[in-house]
């Protein structure tokens, strides 16, 4: 399958989630990986500890479960494929680094990647704003590892 | 509410099977090109926000909600918006894919996208309990 038809078949999927299937509100909230996972793991913790961490109200009820399908969906095609192998990690505590911060920039951006590229579809002015700050971040990070490739 | 949970987890096994056999990244598609002029993930990043554009007022026609509409921004949002949006973007370069990458790439037995969801699930709670209510402080 190509980038294109994926590209395709997530859109259909984002936007039908959001406006057909209530989740939402917000709007635009179809596929975020970011706010998915974050609305999951609090409803979780608000659960267990009693806490009032923030859920979206997509998810006030019961969690959105988007994370767990994603995982459990590209687990089948991976073994369909006979592509799942387990690699043990090579830089363990950078890669945990890495996770916290990009959830971090994410909920301050109200966004993962995706989410801020279906805002951009919405056309949500800050999704603009932030769809356009991802691609400037993108491009002189991917520059960066070039030069310290190149060195 | 049940019914959002439902079709999340349907439209997540969807979008992890098709992000699965085609290597589909956010970030990837405009990283390859700057590399190494390569369109294939670029042109699914494309494809997503275009039909995602035509999708959104399509959608009230078969009997789904329209978009409620978006104000205008406030300065600290737009702040924020962009602060955050320009970190997503340079980290997740450097942890080699989109979340929505990382989460198929722990799935095929990547552990280095394992713990990366890890810590990802942690900054959730993180942010809640600490870097949210630091930024309201500051705004």
């Amino acid at each position: 399958m190509s980038g294109l038809q994926a590209g395709i078949v997530m859109a259909i999927a984002a936007v039908a989630a959001g406006s057909l299937f209530e989740v939402r509100p917000p709007d635009a909230y179809g596929i975020c990986m970011a706010c998915h996972g974050r609305d999951l793991t609090n409803w979780v913790v608000n659960d267990v500890t009693g806490w009032r961490l923030t859920v979206a109200p997509a998810s006030m009820v019961f969690p959105l479960l988007t994370v767990v399908g994603v995982l459990i969906g590209a687990w089948i095609a991976a073994v369909i494929s006979g592509e799942f192998r387990f690699r043990k990690p090579s830089k363990p505590v950078q890669n945990f680094l890495y996770g916290v911060l990009v959830m971090n920039f994410g909920l301050l951006a109200a966004g993962c990647s995706t989410r801020l590229a279906l805002r951009v579809g919405a056309g949500d002015p800050l999704g603009v704003i932030g769809f356009g700050a991802m691609v400037g971040g993108i491009v002189l990070a991917t520059f960066w590892i070039r030069r310290q490739a190149l060195r | 509410m049940t019914v959002a949970a439902v079709a999340s987890l349907i439209v997540g096994i969807t979008i992890g099977f098709v992000g699965q056999r085609s290597r589909m990244c956010f970030v990837g598609g405009i990283r390859d090109w700057i590399l190494v002029r390569d369109t294939f993930l670029l042109k699914g990043l494309i494809a997503f926000i275009l039909v995602a554009w035509v999708a959104f007022p399509l959608a009230p026609l078969v009997g789904g909600e329209a978009l409620g509409g978006f104000g205008t921004p406030i300065v600290s949002a737009v702040v924020l918006t962009a602060l955050g949006g320009f970190g997503v973007g340079w980290v997740s370069i450097l942890a080699n894919g989109c979340p929505f990458r990382q989460h198929v790439l722990a799935a095929q037995g990547t552990g280095g996208s394992m713990v990366y969801l890890a810590g990802f699930f942690t900054g959730a709670v993180m942010f809640h309990t600490w870097v949210s209510p630091f930024v309201l402080e500051l705004i």
